[in-house]
């Protein structure tokens, strides 16, 4: 089809500026929508996203709840674009944050460790442990075919329930009253934070080395070039002698491992102790999902959309409480704000090319 | 140093004293849970018509979020904070911290400071008066009890239950399922028709929605209705309950605040747990029905022996331990109590000290179920 | 004692499960067509929230069934567009459709927390067979009308899907879509059908929920079902009559962690048994019979663009 002298043509790559400008643009169109539904609850649209842009991108304690958010979707997000390539559908990361965190609080409450060590035990522990998690899926996948969706879905519930056993049961903390929740942390398994704020720094720096060591796998690595042909083409992997269990098995520890690092920042970071999973993790298992996704399996990408989504969450906080809106209107503009990104794509998937044809040309494209 | 303090406080005093304050409430659930979220928003609405403050909520806030939403409150000019669940104890104490001007309520807690109280409507009692009326109703002398989660707060209302429940009928026993959970509707029906299937025939619960009373009610059996009002979901089997007034709290702090009497030094103390004497938790259907109708004859019609008391109907010891309790002469945990592994937990005349009951782990001898962490 | 408990067990799960099979068959038949829905939680949630308020206004349960069928079609509608039309990333369209299907559901409701649905579906006992010794009880006695419904829909959507033209129609769209296309199946049609079928089956099942098995409104009643479902689809291999069996296990185990078990084992154990349950049996399955076992819809998840390739 022609019009006025231009046609769309398909692509197969679109450029990352266009992606980016593409995708502003229907922030924007969402953000109008966003507004006509502020004023139907009678604010002036103007107004409140003067407030909300004031007290989350303006305001230093603001942007931390900002970055607060976007570590742990960030970390968990970026491992699970590696997953993806390789076409490992893994909806697991909620529970893989959950064991991260659960190993954490094993070697911060019972592992006796001078001062210095500790936390880096954490890290290593919750790593390991959220790889793990995903182990089983990994190898019932390679080996028997069982479909790793299901198999990561449940292994969600499972963990839940596992840390749900741990604060009741075993780990159940001395000085709680009875309450379930371990005991507080010592102080040497307790990270950092900038002045002020309850944003540790070692989380968010290990989530951006991992978000740049995902990226130079991908590209430079073998084992990221095996990954890539694996996702891509199993059968030209297949020949080229790449070994599915091994390949599967070690992407699937780093993808699930870097969730586990999300579960120990979380946890070492803000809680201090172990408690009710739904408030380790509110769903940023799930939410990963869609940073995963929103990124197009470009690691670096996550940068991008793992702030987006801490903005649009801590957005939605200000909305409750500054403009007095509903708890569950967050929801609705969350949705909305997601369908009008996706929504893009067709257009990213053609390109506007002035043809040679005249306007009123009798000759037709098949689009 | 500690005189300019004082001062200020005076002085923010006089100003509550002259406008009203802000009242800010961060609720852990949305208020359409039916239950404790909305107990706590029928509270604030009562604090609203009756003192005529301006109040803020905030629903669904995530526990570890408390912090930073107190801290948007705070932005909104609320000089009262309550925080209405266990889980923001870490949140409301850091935050009372960085606004020592700001005076802060924090539910079912235990950690205090200058300038945060905790508070807590406590049930027990209310439990207690259930068990009565359900050890005379039940004919198969098995109650069902679907709770939440193993701690104390929920073993202490099973045990006042149970305890209830024996005195009017020593053959009852309680089978406690467990969901693990707050919210689980469907894990609270299929553990009531479990019960159901396994004889139990009388039915209270722990759990955030109306699920058990339905249930119990298709099929004729009673039940009790669960922090609030849950009458109209089985008008004809629901036969009392505990019905939490947080109302009661939040009218006296926020009363007690703009006069003067609590400021932002002398909360470190200041512990309600407000009971049956002081109409923050009351046994009832709904509000003005202590029994229902339904029930009353079968209750009049079942005689005990107390010692105390003497020959009397189930009916009117009901109404004499609600008179008793709420003039505060009654108390359900008074020794001699021994729990089901056969230690004496209290003896003979003595009357369970409240910091012990708030820790409670025991199991009352005639639960029947798994139990953690039992002593 | 213990075949009481079998036979509770069976009832119980039977009724507990209707909601996962309604949703599960509607899914198998989206992805069969080639598309997979994420949004089916949201759907349900939907569906369970217009199935009560039009419920509470009419006081005809059945209108109010339809109603939330509606619902879920047009959100069904809503998937198709964006994902076959748009051409967009279908997985981030249903994540999308569950958000925003779970905020706009307790806005709706917010006026209809705390009260009771007015009329409620009755509980119904099959004359006759409910006399069988054994089995009558456990059946078809008290059940819902939308838990027989269910079962006759998986066995008519299971004949369909087999021995039907139009089954095999749907089927090849989503194994093949050029193939099917070369053979001049309207492939994008076919899936526009699939995916608005799997929307009115998601809204029946969430109006399960508020009209039958708990006749109220609360905010995300449905918590989780519907993630249950889509992994439901798959324990069913995409086949309508393993549905049944597939969401009857699952219920048969989340009813046996309520019961007297809790005496025996933890129960903070015993309740991730549906969970741990359900890899173990495809485990199973899969020891049994090899990779072949697990024949996804070739073409899941892949749009079709005519001309593409």
């Amino acid at each position: 089809m022609t019009f006025l002298g231009y046609k769309l043509e398909p692509r197969t790559k679109p450029p990352g500026q266009v992606v980016f400008l593409y995708s502003f643009a229907a922030v924007l169109v969402a953000l109008i929508i966003t507004g006509f539904i502020f004023m139907a609850y009678g604010l002036n649209p103007f107004s409140a996203y003067a407030t909300i842009i004031q007290k989350t991108l303006l305001n230093w304690r603001g942007f931390s709840q900002v970055l607060l958010k976007s570590v742990p979707i960030l970390l968990a997000g970026v491992g699970l674009v590696l997953a993806f390539r390789a076409q490992f559908w893994n909806i697991g990361a909620e529970g893989q944050i959950l064991a991260g965190a659960a190993a954490a609080a094993g070697v911060a409450l019972f592992l006796p460790l001078p001062a210095p060590l500790t936390l880096p035990a954490m890290f290593l522990a919750g790593f390991i442990a959220g790889g793990l998690w995903g182990f089983l899926p990994a190898i019932l996948k390679v080996r028997l075919g069982v479909n790793e969706i299901i198999t990561t879905l449940m292994m969600n519930y499972i963990m839940l329930y596992i840390v749900r056993w741990l604060i009741n049961g075993p780990w159940k903390g001395k000085l709680v009253r009875g309450f379930s929740e371990s005991d507080k942390f010592p102080a040497q398994a307790v990270l950092p934070t900038f002045v002020g704020t309850r944003l540790n720094w070692p989380t968010l720096g290990i989530a951006i080395l991992f978000v740049f060591f995902i990226f130079f796998l991908l590209s430079r690595m073998k084992l990221g070039f095996e990954i890539r042909m694996m996702g891509e083409s199993p059968e030209a992997a297949h020949y080229a002698g790449v070994s599915f269990l091994t390949t599967t098995v070690l992407l699937v520890l780093l993808s699930a491992g870097a969730a586990g690092l999300a579960g120990v920042g979380e946890i070492a970071g803000i809680h201090k102790k172990l408690l009710e999973p739904t408030s380790i993790s509110q769903g940023f298992g799930y939410t990963a999902i869609i940073v995963a996704l929103l990124a197009r399996g470009n690691p670096l990408a996550t940068l991008a959309t793992a702030l987006l989504l801490g903005w649009v969450f801590a957005s939605g906080d200000v909305m409750k409480v500054a403009l007095r809106l509903p708890d569950q209107m967050t929801g609705v503009i969350n949705g909305l704000l997601l369908l009008c990104i996706i929504c893009i794509e067709p257009l990213l998937r053609y390109r506007l090319v002035r043809t040679k044809a005249l306007p009123n040309s009798k000759f037709k494209e098949t689009v | 140093m500690k005189k300019l303090i004082v001062l200020a406080a005076l002085v923010l005093a006089l100003a509550w004293a002259q406008d009203k304050p802000i009242v800010g409430f961060i609720y852990v659930g949305p208020v359409g849970d039916a239950g404790w979220t909305y107990a706590h928003d029928l509270g604030r609405q009562k604090l609203e018509k009756e003192l005529g403050v301006k109040t803020i909520y905030i629903e669904s806030v995530p526990e570890a979020d408390a912090e930073a939403f107190i801290d948007q409150l705070v932005d909104e000019g609320a000089s009262i904070i309550f925080t209405t669940s266990f889980g923001y104890g870490d949140g409301t104490l850091a935050a009372a911290e960085r606004h020592p001007d700001v005076l802060f309520g924090h539910a079912t807690g235990y950690m205090r400071a200058p300038n945060v109280m905790t508070y807590i409507a406590e049930m027990y009692q209310s439990y207690y008066i259930n068990g009565l009326i359900a050890g005379a109703l039940t004919e198969s002398n098995k109650l069902g009890y679907v709770a939440a989660f193993p701690i104390p707060e929920v073993k202490r209302h099973i045990d006042a239950f149970a305890m209830g429940a024996k005195e009017v009928n020593p053959d009852a026993t309680v089978e406690v399922r467990w969901l693990f959970n707050w919210f689980d509707p469907a894990g609270a029906k299929e553990a009531t028709e479990a019960l159901i299937a396994e004889g139990a025939d009388v039915f209270a619960f722990t759990e955030d929605t109306p699920t058990v009373i339905q249930t119990a009610g298709e099929k004729g059996y009673p039940s009790f209705s669960h922090y609030a009002s849950m009458y109209d979901f089985s008008p004809d089997t629901v036969a009392s309950g505990q019905l939490t007034d947080w109302g009661t709290i939040y009218i006296d702090f926020v009363k007690g605040a703009m006069e003067g009497k609590y400021t932002n030094t002398n909360l470190q103390d200041l512990d309600y747990i407000w009971r049956y004497a002081e109409g923050a938790s009351i046994a009832g259907a709904k509000p003005g029905m202590p029994i229902n109708p339904v029930y009353e004859d079968a209750l009049k019609a079942k005689m005990v022996n107390d010692s105390v008391l003497g020959e009397i109907s189930v009916y009117d010891l009901v109404m004499k331990r609600i008179e008793q309790m709420t003039a505060g002469e009654f108390e359900p945990f008074t020794g001699p109590i021994v729990d089901r592994k056969g230690n004496e937990v209290y003896a003979d005349g003595v009357v369970a000290p409240l910091g012990d009951l708030m820790g409670l782990e025991w199991a009352a001898d005639n639960v029947v179920g798994d139990w953690d962490n039992e002593p | 004692m213990e075949l009481e408990l079998i036979l509770n067990t069976i009832a119980r799960a039977l009724a507990f499960s209707t909601p996962l099979l309604w949703a599960a068959l509607g899914e198998i038949y989206t992805e069969r067509s080639g598309v997979v829905n994420l949004g089916v939680e949201g759907m349900m949630i939907m569906g369970a929230v217009v199935g009560f308020m039009v419920g509470q206004a009419t006081g005809l349960p059945y209108l109010a069934l339809l109603v939330a069928a509606l619902v879920g079609t047009l959100m069904g509608l809503a998937h198709a567009f964006i994902s076959i039309t748009l051409n967009a990333n279908q997985f981030v369209s249903g994540l999308s459709l569950t958000i925003f299907g779970l905020g706009l559901s307790g806005l709706l409701g917010r006026s209809y927390v705390g009260q009771p649905l007015n009329v409620a579906m009755k509980s119904v006992t099959v004359p006759f067979l409910s006399e069988i010794p054994l089995l009558g009880p456990a059946l078809f006695t008290d059940q819902k009308l939308l838990t027989y419904a269910g079962l006759i829909m998986a066995i008519i959507l299971w004949f369909f899907l087999n021995y039907t033209r139009w089954g095999m129609t749907l089927r090849s769209v989503g194994e093949s879509p050029k193939a099917a296309d070369t053979a001049g199946i309207p492939v994008n049609q076919v899936r526009y059908l699939a995916v608005a079928f799997g929307g009115l089956m998601a809204g029946v099942a969430g109006a399960y929920l508020s009209l039958a098995y708990r006749p109220s409104w609360g905010e995300g009643m449905t918590n989780g079902m519907g993630w249950i479902a889509l992994a439901l689809t798959i324990f069913a291999l995409w086949d309508p009559l393993r549905a049944i069996g597939a969401s009857f296990l699952f219920g048969a185990f989340f009813y046996l962690s309520f019961t007297k078990l809790q005496t025996v084992i933890a129960p903070e154990l015993l309740t991730m048994m549906p969970y741990i349950m359900t890899i173990v049996a495809l485990t199973v399955i899969a020891l049994g019979q090899g990779k072949r076992a697990f024949g996804a819809p070739e073409a899941l998840g892949i749009p079709y663009q005519r001309g593409e390739r």
